[in-house]
């Protein structure tokens, strides 16, 4: 029986031990490999003291090795925390602090960050020669691990299988927990609704620490599909990317918007054959559909869907796009998928009428089981029905605006709070504010949205200077860069004499955002 | 040439990071030091700085892996 994320591998290992299951920079893992290496990764854990239930941080570039990580991880019965390789160090510091993280495993790319870790709190690392002060096991030692059989661990599938961090609001992010039960029911929930095969080649282009990542590197083991990571440098360079995606014979992409907007308009896509694709998913922000249009008649052989979901339940809704748009007109979410329903709710928490605006709540297998170590936020995050006498029945609320219309499709609104998607990527605002102000020489800072054509929503910032002190634009970016990844850090700051008000005094971002145009 | 793309890289793309001594050779794509918004900031910037037009289709890993890749082509850009 089929009920953790590695017993996924131990099957399609079992069905196509010599088929691709990972491919990255021209280089491959079969499932017979994954299955072997993903065990030696586990009995070498466990013979470090590695337990059921523990955290290891995965602080690796786009690479093969990833896969391997994350699933010996997983076969160990500890929890894969994917820590983004471009975050500032002290970012990592926390997140290493706050999950009590003590095994990393990265790679040699990341040595110049790896540098800075205290070997009193990182016991190991795993995938490297040589760490400094710090234990490290490069992959030759993992792969002469003799055991390469199931490790005696009892994992069950509501044990934690991994944590991804997000964007808090007080200035430090806070952890979303999936068990294995919930990373395979998005595993099986998104197989059946794209009719995934093992026949299928699917593009990863998400970074590990990005929900998005999670079809590739779960979905598609679940059928025994090939999945292409898409390496680092592709994902920067549209040309590079379309002769990629081209010589991979892609079936099935799934990205952000951006990465598709940017293959329009410097992907050289009029000299690529990309006549393999058969799904385009893209999910973390909207579509502007200019730029849609032009890619559906790029690639009209290819269905083009929609992907909506906060990362606390992975996916939720869907909108299989039925004609090039002729508007530009917002696409819907679209409907609920299954194994899940809906609520959508007022400020009270009552139901809103047919056809209103509320916040959507969702109930789904892939819920996750809380924030990491923050009961106050679970509890705050979750909204508890009782129909049925001890039978609670728990729903996430998204936070996002939305309303159902009489076809059955939900539409977003906006956000109840201040917490904006970037390239995909969700930042609260408030987050970058709370570090903003805390700089020595500022008085007052505001940060807010502004919009760009190509890029969607950015980060803006205005700020006054207490009296007597100085600063510029580089070193207040400068100082946010040191806590915040780099997406988070404003395009633009302001530096100004006074912040614009409303009639009422409030700060008026909405004249912030309009004196920002361009990147 | 190659110092002054260093220079813009480190003060306006690579704010707040550890250990910005970058070399001509540093891999600007695989390494994560720049993401696809700074790539396009630095290719307008070339574009302005150098008086060019870079098509499309030179814009690959090949000619934009390195600042020292960047300056070599360039120098062919110009010349060619």
């Amino acid at each position: 029986m089929v009920y953790t994320l590695p017993q996924m591998v131990e099957v399609a290992a079992e069905r196509f031990p010599q088929k691709d299951a990972f491919r990255c920079n021209k280089a491959a893992i079969t499932y017979g490999q994954l299955h072997q290496q993903m065990n030696q990764l586990a009995h070498l854990l466990i013979s470090l003291g590695v337990q059921r239930g523990d955290r290891i941080g995965v602080y690796m570039n786009r690479s093969l090795e990833t896969a391997v990580a994350i699933y010996g991880i997983m076969q160990a019965g500890a929890a894969f925390v994917p820590l983004d390789p471009l975050a500032p160090i002290e970012r990592i510091h926390f997140l290493l602090e706050d999950c009590g993280i003590e095994y990393l495993i990265s790679q040699a790319a990341q040595r110049r960050k790896l540098a800075h870790l205290s070997p009193t709190k990182v016991k190991g690392i795993i995938g490297v020669k040589d760490a400094g002060d710090i234990p490290a096991f490069d992959w030759e030692t993992v792969q002469q691990v003799e055991k390469t059989d199931r490790p005696p661990v009892n994992v069950m599938e509501n044990d934690l299988a991994y944590i991804m961090y997000t964007s808090g609001t007080t200035g430090n992010p806070k952890g979303i927990m999936h068990t294995h039960y919930s990373g395979m029911s998005y595993a099986k929930l998104s197989a059946s609704l794209y009719n995934l095969t093992a026949e299928d080649r699917v593009g990863n282009h998400a970074a590990l620490h990005f929900d998005i990542s999670t079809f590739g590197y779960f979905s598609a083991p679940y059928v025994g599909a090939t999945t292409i990571i898409i390496p680092d440098a592709y994902t920067k360079i549209p040309a590079s990317l379309s002769t990629l995606m081209e010589t991979e014979q892609l079936t099935l992409w799934y990205s952000v918007p951006l990465a598709l907007i940017q293959l329009v308009q410097r992907g050289v896509l009029e000299e690529r054959n990309l006549q393999s694709l058969k799904w385009i998913l893209f999910g973390g922000e909207p579509f502007p559909p200019k730029f849609l249009r032009s890619l559906m008649q790029t690639w009209p052989q290819a269905q083009f869907s929609n992907v909506y979901g906060p990362a606390e339940v992975n996916q939720c809704t869907y909108y299989h796009i039925p004609a090039i748009p002729t508007t530009d007109d917002p696409l819907p979410l679209g409907y609920i998928w299954d194994n899940t329903e809906m609520l959508i709710l007022d400020e009270q928490d009552e139901m809103v009428a047919e056809g209103e605006i509320g916040e959507l709540l969702i109930r789904s297998a892939t819920r996750m089981r809380g924030y990491w170590k923050r009961p106050d936020l679970t509890e705050k995050g979750f909204f508890i029905q009782t129909k049925v006498p001890g039978m609670p029945e728990v729903f996430y609320r998204t936070g996002d605006l939305v309303r159902l219309d009489e076809d059955g499709l939900l539409h977003f609104l906006g956000r109840k709070d201040r917490q904006i998607k970037t390239r995909g990527y969700r930042v609260e605002l408030d987050e970058v504010e709370a570090i903003l102000i805390t700089h020595e020489a500022v008085e007052e800072a505001a940060v807010f949205s502004f919009k760009n054509e190509e890029y969607g929503l950015l980060v803006g910032a205005a700020v006054t200077l207490k009296e007597g002190q100085n600063s510029d634009e580089q070193s207040l970016r400068n100082y946010i860069g040191q806590s915040l990844p780099q997406y988070a850090v404003p395009q633009h700051i302001n530096i100004t004499q006074a912040l614009p008000r409303t009639a009422a005094g409030k700060i008026n971002r909405k004249a912030l955002k309009q004196q920002v145009s361009k990147i | 040439m190659n110092d002054i793309i260093i220079d813009y890289i480190k003060q306006q793309l690579l704010s707040g990071q550890v250990d910005i001594d970058l070399s001509p050779e540093e891999d600007l794509l695989g390494s994560g030091l720049i993401d696809s918004l700074g790539m396009i900031q630095l290719l307008a910037f070339i574009e302005e700085k150098f008086e060019v037009k870079v098509p499309p289709q030179d814009m690959t890993i090949e000619n934009f892996m390195t600042v020292e890749a960047i300056g070599n082509y360039l120098e062919r850009l110009k010349t060619a």
